[in-house]
């Protein structure tokens, strides 16, 4: 047969009987569908993957809010996966009230031995198992019977007479308010109850994974050396700012735009307690951590919390007078002023010659390695802190430069004040 | 940075005088203690890709050697307050959700933020203290009015030959959420995390509203909205009136009160089924005086939506016009024949009777009012959700007979939505 004319097949011989056709079309089709199922993965940081495994982990009620389709279900398969999980998905606005509260079983004898609650088969086998992550899909578009007997489920981890084991973690999933059709919302108690974590899409991980490269997240795990000092300090932490703060221990959202969102109260305080020494033990970034706290607490307090975290970092201003040639002030010029600031009030708390010029010392290492106006201000504290028999340390000599550059900042200011005037 | 002249194109390139730079930033620090924090935690970078001052999002400076060397002290410390403002106003955030929103792409349109966002800025940063660079975009430079928001602006701003002188304006990709070619990006030295960047800008926030009076009023209302950015109020009383309307006791649910059809199916067992009544719902308008027309109407136009979306009938909603007195109700399918009138004092304790005294009683009250009113001592036998008119210049209480007369806010029992 000519190989060069390739329209002209004998039609006797090439056609295959009809059903034959149809098996090697559906086989072709299957070949498409498996090429275009073959996707690779690439490992890519994911800090709200990160925080739901976290608060998944610390055995805490986390409502994922998010728009449908943005993937919330292939997250938690892949949490699944990561915790050694079996996942059961439920979507709870397919189903009635009785299949989380039990359905009543009328017996044979219902006054003598009482109408049993039977729970619907995925719990059983989920009590079975013993262990497993439940996921309640779709929870702000059931009607709010069914809302009612979810909640039960998720706070209480009931089913009709079924208590589900430790060993089970429960994730539900809503939809924002501005987006249900319905109207759900969260009571300010119900709201207490839950970290509450915004999921959105990230653009470029979506367009990335439709061209074939989805992102691989490695999930934090626990340290085992490290949960002694994780507890300690997230006691130290959330017990120290609310020392310091007492308003912020308790305050129910008074404006409609807070409601059903995260707000502070001791229960969230101990929710926030747990998360932060989960964050810590794993070692997993602050944003990890912002996303958290933020979600049990509120924004305000939440930042709170992490403010003072970052104070918690800083050097203590004794060891930086105990050695100041040696200090390390962090490059970020707030926090090195916060530093310096806290210097030179720790002299001024215990004011003596060696402290005050271990002061000055430290104010030279600042100028020598960072930006000069930061050192301004504690620079002028320090030195009306001068008792009349103490000598001026050489090293002075050496912050000229910031005195001229306050001089020249100020007759910068002048020049700005007579500017304006003259423009009036 | 928008001043007008042109970065010269000098020959030998200088070293960037980091001594002026400072001064300037300390200058800018004493000006502005409430933004001293925010100053600091900028990394300023050299680079000689940019014509003054830029700004990436993660809080590094790009600083011009020439723009420091030719620019007097007292216009950089304008300068770097500025370029602070845009990124404690999140103006790349914001500029990339307007963006995705609006489906805007291409260098043009990023300048058109980046005007926007210097017209937002430049209205209150300048004077007490802090010279104006000359040229600097206002919202006067494109005949706008003051005190809008950078996406309010970019409604009004186009590009036209007039704005030629602009193009070169570049505040950097902080400005407007578009990459450029000198940023670091994200890993590079000295950036700032998300946590770390609201963190600077929850302690900027913190200490406006701790001393209130020593921040001009832009930055007041900005400390008080950086991390409650204020909800359309439409949005709000649709979310109250519809958890009413779909509480138990209304709407749509499941009942044991008849068997459902499933339990044909499965002998033995008793299932609930699924019942629908529609929500029953009573408008109260308070017609008095205070309330402008305009108000009225798009409030009452915002509840009938809303009920309809919840698939109750246009006949299930009633409206009682109310002022001292309540006249009858009417059904709002004649809506538009409703007479609105009134004027005087108000007293909705009547509107409530009223509503209350209907041949079936609703399932949920929404009270269209501004507030000068005296309220039910009791709570009414349905959900109650109020519509507050906002009044902060509250000079419709005012009487001359009792110039001390507080209106009582509304009580705890309603659900209260500010609108406007």
């Amino acid at each position: 047969m000519p190989t060069c004319t390739p329209f002209a097949l004998p039609s006797t011989l090439s056609a295959p009987p009809t059903d034959q056709a149809h098996a090697s079309q559906l086989d072709v089709a299957g070949n498409l569908l498996s090429l275009l199922r073959t996707t690779t993965t690439e490992p890519r940081p994911d800090t709200q993957l990160e925080a739901l495994t976290l608060a998944v982990a610390a055995d805490l009620p986390v409502l994922l809010w998010g728009e449908p389709g943005i993937g919330k279900t292939a997250a938690l398969t892949q949490l699944a996966a990561a915790l050694d999980l079996p996942l059961t998905t439920v979507i709870a606005s397919v189903h009635e009230p009785s299949d989380f509260s039990g359905l009543p079983i009328v017996g044979d004898d219902p006054a003598e031995q009482g109408v049993p609650m039977a729970p619907p088969d995925w719990a059983v086998r989920l009590v079975r198992a013993g262990r497993g992550l439940l996921f309640l899909d779709e929870l702000s578009t059931a009607p709010p019977a069914v809302q009612a007997a979810l909640l039960r489920l998720v706070l209480e981890r009931r089913i009709g007479a079924l208590q589900l084991p430790p060993g089970v973690r429960i994730v539900a999933a809503a939809n924002p308010r501005s987006s249900a059709a319905d109207g759900w919302e969260l009571s300010p108690p119900l709201a207490n109850r839950f970290v509450h974590l915004q999921w959105t899409h990230d653009h470029e991980v979506v367009v990335r994974g439709l061209g074939g490269t989805w992102p691989r997240a490695t999930l934090p795990r626990l340290a085992p050396e490290r949960l002694a000092e994780a507890v300690d300090f997230a006691r130290r932490a959330v017990c120290g700012l609310l020392a310091a703060r007492p308003k912020l221990v308790h305050q129910l959202p008074s404006s409609e735009s807070r409601r059903g969102g995260p707000w502070p109260s001791p229960r969230s305080w101990e929710m926030t307690l747990h998360l932060t020494a989960f964050a810590t033990a794993s070692g997993v970034s602050r944003d990890v951590l912002s996303l958290l706290v933020r979600g049990t607490v509120g924004d305000g307090p939440g930042l709170e919390l992490l403010a003072s975290l970052d104070r918690l970092d800083l050097p203590d201003p004794e060891e930086l007078l105990a050695d100041p040639a040696g200090a390390v002030l962090p490059e970020r010029g707030d926090l090195r002023q916060a530093v310096l600031d806290g210097v030179v009030a720790a002299v001024r708390n215990r004011p003596e010659k060696s402290r005050w010029d271990a002061a000055w010392a430290l104010l030279v290492h600042a100028v020598e390695t960072g930006a000069p106006d930061l050192v301004v201000v504690p620079a002028t504290t320090l030195a009306a802190l001068r008792r009349e028999d103490w000598d001026v340390p050489e090293s002075i000599e050496k912050l000229a430069g910031v005195v001229s550059l306050s001089r020249r900042a100020d007759e910068a200011a002048a020049r700005a004040k007579t500017a304006r005037k003259a423009a009036r | 940075m928008p001043t007008a002249s042109r970065a010269a194109g000098t020959t030998t390139p200088r070293p960037l005088d980091r001594d002026k730079l400072f001064t300037a930033r300390l200058q800018a620090a004493r000006a502005r203690p409430y933004l001293a924090s925010a100053l600091f935690a900028l990394h300023p970078v050299e680079s000689r890709q940019v014509l003054t001052m830029a700004v990436d999002r993660y809080w590094r400076c790009y600083v011009s050697p020439v723009f420091v060397d030719r620019t007097p002290v007292e216009e950089l410390a304008g300068v770097w307050v500025h370029e602070v403002s845009h990124l404690l106003r999140d103006h790349h955030g914001r500029g990339d959700r307007v963006a995705r929103e609006r489906g805007l792409t291409g260098a043009g349109e990023r300048l058109r933020m980046n005007l926007a966002a210097d017209c937002e800025i430049n209205d209150d940063v300048y004077g007490d203290g802090l010279v104006k660079p000359k040229g600097v975009v206002e919202p006067g430079t494109f005949r706008l009015p003051e005190g809008q928001l950078m996406e309010e602006y970019l409604d009004d701003i186009r590009l036209g030959p007039r704005m030629q002188a602009l193009a070169w304006l570049d505040c950097g990709s902080g400005a407007d959420g578009l990459d450029r070619e000198w940023d670091l990006g994200p890993d590079g030295a000295h950036g700032l995390s998300e946590q770390e960047r609201d963190a600077v800008r929850f302690r900027v926030a913190q200490g406006i509203k701790g001393r209130p009076g020593s921040a001009p009023e832009g930055w007041q209302r900005w400390a008080e909205e950086a991390f409650h950015p204020p909800q359309p109020w439409r949005e709000l009383l649709g979310a109250a009136v519809r958890s009413a309307a779909s509480g138990s006791g209304a709407g749509e649910d499941y009942t044991y009160g008849r068997p459902a059809r499933r339990s044909a199916g499965v002998p033995g067992v008793v299932l609930p089924s699924l019942r629908r009544r529609p929500p029953r719902v009573s408008v109260v308008i308070d017609t008095s005086g205070s309330v402008s027309d305009a108000e009225l109407g798009s409030a009452l136009l915002e509840v009938a939506a809303i009920c309809s979306a919840l698939g109750g009938r246009r006949d299930l909603v009633t409206v009682v016009p109310c002022d001292a007195d309540a006249r009858i109700t009417h059904s709002l399918c004649r809506a538009e024949g409703i007479p609105l009138v009134g004027g005087g004092g108000t007293d909705l304790r009547t509107g409530f009777r009223a509503a209350l005294r209907a041949q079936s009683p609703p399932d949920v009250i929404v009270v269209l009012t501004d507030g000068q009113t005296p309220w039910p001592a009791t709570r009414p036998p349905c959900r109650t959700v109020v519509g507050l008119f906002s009044r902060p210049y509250s000079d419709g209480s005012w009487d001359e007979n009792d110039p001390d007369y507080v209106p009582d806010r509304p009580p705890d029992w309603a659900r209260v939505v500010e609108i406007g």
